[in-house]
């Protein structure tokens, strides 16, 4: 048995059971396409100091952001059960300088990674182009671009970024141009308006010419790590999920079907050893989620579950144990038939853009 | 860490200003609040604020008592009402304290329908802290005023009860191992104010437990004399509305002043300053609130008005109070002046 098999018993054993293997050839590539400065690492930019400091830290310097590290090995076992093909990559703004610490980083941490990329910032350093040093929507959006050209046919993907810059707006952008619901006009117009680096925007104009159009943006998750108000991010639509923790990101990708019930209660332990959440706080973040309309279901197995594995306080009385392994054997499916994709919102991306801008660029500021 | 049950629904400025004086103590503490109300309306509130979801909990009630209506028949037509729910969450076991802002006779009765009165206490007093003049340094810069508002009249051994709860509390929460009880009346004199008094005044000389410093008059209320005074609801209420008015009567005659010359708006500039200090220590939300003594279970009741900080300072208190066993204390002193 496995970390999280083990934790729920001889009983969990049979709870946990193999995910049934779908046929192969009917589930489609999945891409996880990661930021790395407080999405994956705990990064500290408050202070100038602190910023000078991150460049010379070693891998067994870096934090991670609590549960992260459970949920990304989650998503390859996950993916791997079902033989199902996944490729996880990180998409930067920091300087190449510190790839080294971030691939041993990961390495430590036991995550595989299929690819990583990091912003040149040198180039605009020599050319005195200073604006372009903070500038990451034109970055991120070439680079996602990129990827998607060589990413495996028909592949589906799911987003992670923070609330600190402004991944909820560039991978909404991507989203939006990888499903053909943003023509070549309107993109331009809007990265005009950010002011983006006129070179990206030739770059990403001919990138998006070449994109083949398919609607393979499932869900864009939004780690809010500076507790930016999760109502701001209304005007991105449903796609986009702002989670305050990765119990909650977990709950919602098992709803989605792409992590069996253990990865949840992985991720759930693992803010209890290493984040001192405690069981009640655990319920009152999955409270949170379904009120806020990002579990599509209030259901009482799952609670169940996550109960009797002890990651939410118990409230029931659990009876028998032969109703127990009753119960069990009747939750034959651990991980949840995928839902049908949300039907996506339309991005009024002007008047987004006004807010944006007026608020000086501050992520989820659009008016909602 | 304790959990603290917060009417939502309760105040002036409910539920936006509770619910942002929650989010707020969410981010700030450990303290886990469960907001008591109406679920939508809360978390509509909730997502245009920085708040931290494992800290906060909502427990749905669909009514609330308005600040106007009549407690007994509005918590009778209002079953569901969150006053009433919190107050049973509390007394159930689910949350360890209240906070309110709500109106304050629905917030009694609701106490007095699902609290439990702590064992030979005979009537429950609303405690207010007030800023006073410190004598020396280290002293306490607030002092407790009780009753403030539960009751209207009492009898002597009404007023000896409280200052036994009193002095209870200040050990605590002032950290005063004796602290100066005092009866509020209108001369120093024992046998000042009628019978009531007179006899409260005997009672209390004779208990060994309380540093009784006799008879204070109004004068010395904001003089500090004592660390906890005690008085019957209605004049208690009555001075205490009489404190919170000074900040205004200083901002009116900085303005008149302001308005008058240029030499007093130049004075009042170098001023302004230490008026300031002054409205502050007048300004009812750095306290906390009122807690409601005499129950097994606390509330703490804050002022109808307040907003957002003083939600967040309810919250503190209350889980300070819990965490410090002070109702506890409060029942181990009833006990011992009984014995």
């Amino acid at each position: 048995m496995t970390g999280p098999e083990r934790r729920l018993g001889w009983v969990g054993a049979l709870r946990v059971r193999r995910p049934r293997r779908r046929a192969a050839a009917m589930l489609a590539p999945v891409v996880y396409r990661w930021d790395l400065d407080k999405t994956y690492l705990k990064s500290d930019f408050e202070s100038l100091a602190k910023m000078m400091r991150v460049p010379f830290e070693r891998a067994e310097d870096k934090v991670d952001e609590p549960g992260v590290v459970a949920l990304m090995r989650a998503l390859r076992a996950a993916a791997r059960a079902e033989g199902r093909r996944s490729f996880v990559y990180f998409v930067s703004a920091s300087p190449p300088q510190i790839g080294r610490a971030i691939r041993d980083k990961l390495a430590l941490d036991g995550v595989e990674i299929d690819g990583i990329v990091f912003k040149d910032q040198l180039q605009h350093l020599v050319r005195g182009r200073f604006r372009f040093l903070r500038e990451q929507v034109g970055f991120k959006l070439a680079e996602l671009l990129k990827a998607r050209l060589a990413a495996p046919a028909g592949a589906i993907e799911y987003l992670f970024g923070d609330d600190w810059e402004s991944d909820s707006l560039c991978y909404s952008l991507y989203a939006d141009v990888v499903a053909g619901r943003l023509d070549h006009q309107a993109l331009g117009d809007i990265l005009v308006r950010l002011r983006i680096d006129p070179a990206r925007l030739v770059e990403i104009r001919s990138l998006a010419r070449k994109i083949p159009t398919a609607d393979a943006v499932r869900r864009i998750f939004i780690n809010l790590e500076r507790r930016t108000p999760p109502g701001r991010f209304r005007s991105f639509g449903a796609r986009l999920v702002p989670t305050f923790n990765y119990f909650q990101t977990a709950l919602v990708l098992h709803e989605e079907g792409m992590v069996p019930l253990a990865a949840v209660v992985a991720v759930g332990h693992s803010l209890i050893d290493r984040a001192t959440f405690t069981r009640a706080q655990l319920r009152n973040s999955l409270d949170d989620l379904v009120r806020r309309g990002h579990l599509r279901t209030h259901d009482p197995a799952l609670r169940r579950d996550l109960e009797e594995s002890g990651v939410l306080p118990s409230t029931a009385v659990p009876g028998w144990w032969t109703q127990r392994l009753w119960r069990r054997l009747r939750r034959r499916r651990s991980t949840p038939r995928p839902l049908p994709a949300k039907r996506p919102v339309v991005i009024d991306y002007p008047r987004l853009l006004d807010a944006w801008l007026a608020s000086g660029g501050r992520p989820g500021e659009a008016a909602s | 860490m304790p959990v603290i049950a917060v009417d939502a629904m309760g105040g002036d400025f409910a539920p936006e200003e509770i619910v942002k004086g929650v989010a707020g103590a969410s981010l700030a503490t450990a303290i886990e609040c469960v907001l008591v109300g109406d679920e939508p309306r809360i978390q509509a509130v909730l997502d245009t604020l920085s708040y931290d979801p494992s800290h906060i909990r909502i427990h749905h009630a669909a009514d609330a008592v308005g600040m106007q209506e009549a407690p007994r028949e509005a918590l009778r037509a209002k079953r569901d009402a969150s006053i009433s729910v919190g107050a049973k969450l509390v007394a159930e076991g689910q949350a360890d304290a209240l906070v309110s802002a709500g109106n304050t006779g629905a917030c009694l009765l609701a106490c007095a329908r699902e609290f439990r009165v702590v064992k030979g206490v005979r009537k429950p007093a609303l405690a207010s802290v007030y800023p006073r003049h410190v004598d020396h340094p280290g002293q306490d810069p607030l002092a407790l005023l009780l009753d403030v508002g539960a009751t209207v009249h009492c009898d002597a051994a009404d007023l000896v009860q409280f200052a036994v709860m009193g002095n209870a509390w200040a050990r605590r929460a002032s950290k005063t191992a004796r602290p100066k009880v005092g009866l509020l009346n209108m001369g120093a004199e024992p046998f000042r104010g009628g019978d009531v008094l007179a006899a409260a005044h005997e009672r209390l000389a004779a208990l060994p437990a309380i540093d009784f410093i006799g008879n204070v008059e109004g004068s010395d209320v904001a003089e500090g004399r004592a660390d906890v005074i005690v008085c019957e609801g209605l004049l208690g209420s009555v001075v205490l509305k009489f404190i919170e008015g000074i900040a205004g009567v200083v901002n009116d005659v900085a303005s008149y002043a302001v308005r008058q010359r240029l030499l007093w708006r130049l004075g009042m500039r170098l001023l302004s300053g230490g008026l300031r200090e002054v409205a502050h220590l007048t300004e009812h939300a750095a306290y906390g609130g009122a807690p409601l003594l005499g129950f097994e279970q606390l509330l703490v009741k804050v002022h109808e008005r307040s907003r957002a900080p003083a939600i967040a300072n309810a919250v503190k208190l209350a889980a300070k109070t819990v965490r410090d066993g002070v109702v506890a204390e409060i029942a181990a002193a009833v006990q011992e002046v009984r014995a």
